[in-house]
């Protein structure tokens, strides 16, 4: 066990208009609870605004919950920031627009002092090589490169501080399919090759398939539906999980 | 930007421009119009008006530049904590930006000035002291945009802590409209300075100041129009200059 | 009908010219498009799609110069025409949509006033008839409540109603020819796959005809009659949408098509 998910609940509350004096309650999650075990791919699956984004925020301890449990395995979670890393969707606004590509690479490995200052250019072009991305990118600045370029640096960034858990929330949908391809297989070579555990979420069925091994169907911030990944395509049980597989289908 | 660079190029090299010693009083020739020994004429003291207009560029200039220096980073200091922090110190901060804004700021500083001796570096924090109003709000702004788009909150995933966040990420990419208002700023500035010159309570006679040189023109205006007319056209070509030069910048970065 | 192609396009080029550098993003695109199909334009982001589909009605931002090429329309050059001309023909008879419905609905304006503005602007009607037709409108794209609706604004609407009301806009003058440029791209699949149903159907009785850029062979599985693969700006492959898929020719297609087949459908 890495992760156990106990309960967590998110309210949001909101005003329904400039005058009026009532708050609506928005219950982003409502009750969520599952375990994640190591060397794991879990696939989060379901439409926008199930909560997916807010669960990765919320495990990512970048926001709290309203109520619930978070335990992570102490054992092997020992560092924090460093031991969980996360992958964002949007490559157009997860890196410092004014910060260099070396630079961007090279944080990490300094706030966390991972080498010392005279071995931070090779690890720096090592990690990149590691993520696909050319030596020649360090001087650059991140709007010189591509969607799919962009996320490779964000997993470089990510890896630089050796975790051992990584969420990834919707890193490929942004990207045209046949990036969606390669850095999918980059994704599965790496947490082989560096033995990583993963959260994956997606609303995209057939690229969970791809990639998970257990699978969660969210809808409106509750599990509808949880089970190994091969099961949930050949034998779903829930309707709301139907009714996705029906659509991605035909 | 030309101008601006050739009065910076001006003020620093004053020494070796002006051909004579702002102070250098020549009694045969007082109020001489312009004419080849003297560029921009004498004026009642017989000093070279060339010259002093020429030492008075540094004067004015370093005053616009280190009092807006001042005015910027107090406003960036309040801002970016205001933006970052959120909460009750936002609350706290914002607060105390509306009071310092309530204040007529120009009669503060004659105030001030009337208590304390109008000295040149009394004039630079004074003014300083009193606009970094509009920097704040600016970044804080700037900031509370930034604090939503997602490589900042990759940052605090990455473990960068508080001071890293703020210097290293929120204030470079928040820095840009700041810039700008700095720029304008030096004018006003420029501007405010000259006037409380003027009105004799900002630079002293007899260090060289163009609102100080004005306060002669208002007695010799009818007779020698050149002290009135080349210190006058100075402010406003700077103003000008300084403008144009915000104005440019605001394409630049927008 | 014949066999003249509703829209022709050939050797289409064009270029960007930024500060003293030239980007080809067209390189003699050659596109026929006939009368009552759908046209799937298949490429990745960059290879010229969208300045294909956005060159016909000479859409393209300043930067951009068509510097050759004629483009066809029921026999008509289309390059070249005044802009009064063109200002006619989009949203009337060529009408266009989008990937992001935001970026084309004004925030500050109601849903009824948006629709009925395009109503009024192509046909001489009242603005009554134009907000009754508006309602009829957002029914036919399937939206419940629509009268409800009329008075909503976009960030009320989700990201599938927006492109909802996007598509009754640009059907509300009935064009010959709708463009759609990766509208279902930002959508969710569920959504994506309401969506294109809803075009196919709308298609059917509306008689149009559907001219469709995806970067996704997916998408274009499920809705085209005929494919057209676009790299680095020129047609690499054209043919029935079985026949693309059972032989391609060109070593990019096989790209796209290994992609689809490992993440682009469920078995």
């Amino acid at each position: 066990m890495i992760l156990e998910v106990r309960d967590i609940r998110k309210y949001f509350e909101v005003e329904r208009g400039i005058f009026s004096q009532e708050k609506a309650i928005i219950k982003a999650l409502d009750g969520v609870s599952f375990t994640v075990n190591e060397y794991d791919t879990l696939g989060v699956v379901g439409e926008s605004g199930c909560g997916k984004t807010t669960l990765a925020k919320i495990i990512l301890k970048l926001i709290s919950p309203t109520s619930g449990q978070l335990q992570f395995n102490c054992g092997l979670i020992t560092n924090f920031r460093k031991d969980v890393q996360v992958i964002f969707q949007n490559p157009y606004n997860s890196l410092d627009p004014k910060m260099r590509i070396f630079d961007i690479i090279a944080e990490p490995l300094i706030i966390h002092g991972i080498v010392p200052k005279d071995k931070l250019r090779p690890r720096v072009l090592d990690l990149l090589r590691t993520a696909g991305i050319e030596e020649n990118a360090l001087e650059r600045h991140p709007i010189e490169f591509s969607g799919g370029q962009r996320q490779r640096i964000c997993l470089a960034r990510a890896l630089a501080v050796e975790p051992k858990f990584l969420i990834l929330d919707e890193p490929i949908s942004s990207l045209d399919l046949t990036v969606q391809a390669e850095m999918l297989d980059l994704f599965l070579k790496l947490k082989k090759q560096l033995r990583l555990t993963y959260i994956f979420i997606s609303h995209n069925l057939a690229v969970v398939r791809y990639i998970a091994s257990r699978i969660i169907v969210m809808k409106e911030g509750r599990i509808v539906e949880e089970g190994p990944a091969g099961q949930i395509f050949s034998q779903p049980r829930s309707e709301y999980t139907k009714t996705l597989l029906d659509a991605a289908r035909n | 930007m030309l101008v601006i660079g050739i009065l910076s190029l001006i003020a620093i090299f004053a020494p070796f421009i002006a051909p004579y010693s702002p102070d250098r009083i020549d009694e045969a020739s007082l109020l001489m119009p312009p004419s080849g020994a003297h560029l921009f004429g004498t004026d009642s003291l017989g000093r070279d008006l060339f010259s002093r207009m020429v030492y008075g560029a540094r004067i004015s200039l370093t005053i616009g530049l280190i009092a807006v220096g001042i005015a910027t980073i107090i406003g960036v200091f309040f801002g970016s904590l205001a933006g970052f922090y959120g909460s009750w110190i936002d609350g706290l901060i914002m607060r105390f930006v509306d009071i310092m804004l309530c204040f007529p700021t120009f009669f503060l500083i004659l105030t001030v000035v009337a208590i304390l001796e109008p000295s040149i570096y009394n004039i630079m924090a004074i003014i300083g002291l009193t606009n970094w109003m509009g920097v704040a709000r600016l970044i804080r702004a700037e900031i509370l945009s930034l604090k939503e788009r997602e490589f900042i909150q990759a940052e605090v995933a990455l473990g960068a802590s508080h001071r890293r966040i703020i210097f290293n990420h929120l204030i470079p990419n928040a820095i840009g409209p700041v810039l700008v208002s700095a720029v304008l700023g030096i004018a006003g500035a420029i501007l405010l300075e000259s006037g409380l010159s003027f009105l004799g309570l900002g630079v002293q006679p007899p260090t060289p100041s163009w609102g100080n040189i004005l306060i002669e023109a208002k007695s010799t205006l009818g007779v020698a129009w050149w002290i009135t007319i080349f210190p006058g056209l100075a402010i406003f070509i700077t103003i000008l200059g300084f403008n144009f030069l915000g104005e440019g910048l605001k394409k630049k970065i927008g | 009908m014949g066999n003249v192609p509703l829209l022709s396009i050939k050797n289409l080029k064009v270029i960007f010219q930024l500060d003293d550098q030239q980007i080809i993003a067209a390189d003699g695109v050659d596109l026929d498009i006939k009368e009552g199909e759908v046209l799937v334009l298949a490429g990745q982001s960059g290879s010229g799609k969208t300045v294909t589909a956005l060159s016909i009605t000479q859409l393209l931002p300043p930067t951009a110069k068509i510097v050759s090429g004629t483009i066809l329309f029921k026999g008509r050059e289309l390059l070249g025409s005044n802009e009064d001309d063109l200002r006619r023909l989009r949203g009337g008879e060529i009408a266009y949509i989008f990937q992001e419905p935001t970026a084309y609905l004004n925030p500050v304006f109601s849903i009824a006033s948006q629709i009925s503005e395009v109503i009024m602007l192509h046909q001489n009607k009242s603005r009554k008839q134009a907000i009754k037709e508006a309602e009829e409108l957002l029914r036919n794209v399937k939206i419940k409540e629509p009268k409800e609706r009329l008075s909503a604004y976009p960030h009320n609407l989700s990201g599938g109603m927006n492109q909802r009301v996007m598509i009754a806009m640009a059907l509300a003058c009935r064009p010959t020819i709708l463009i759609a440029d990766e509208p279902t791209t930002s959508l969710d699949v569920t959504t994506e796959a309401q969506i294109l149903k809803l075009l196919l159907e709308l298609k059917k009785s509306l008689k149009f005809t559907l001219f469709f850029i995806t970067h996704s062979l997916s998408v274009a599985h499920r809705i085209a009659d005929r494919i057209a693969v676009m790299y680095k700006g020129k047609i690499v492959d054209e043919g029935l949408k079985d026949v693309i898929f059972s032989q391609p020719q060109h070593f990019h297609t096989k790209e796209l098509i290994a992609a689809y087949e490992k993440i682009g459908k469920i078995q």
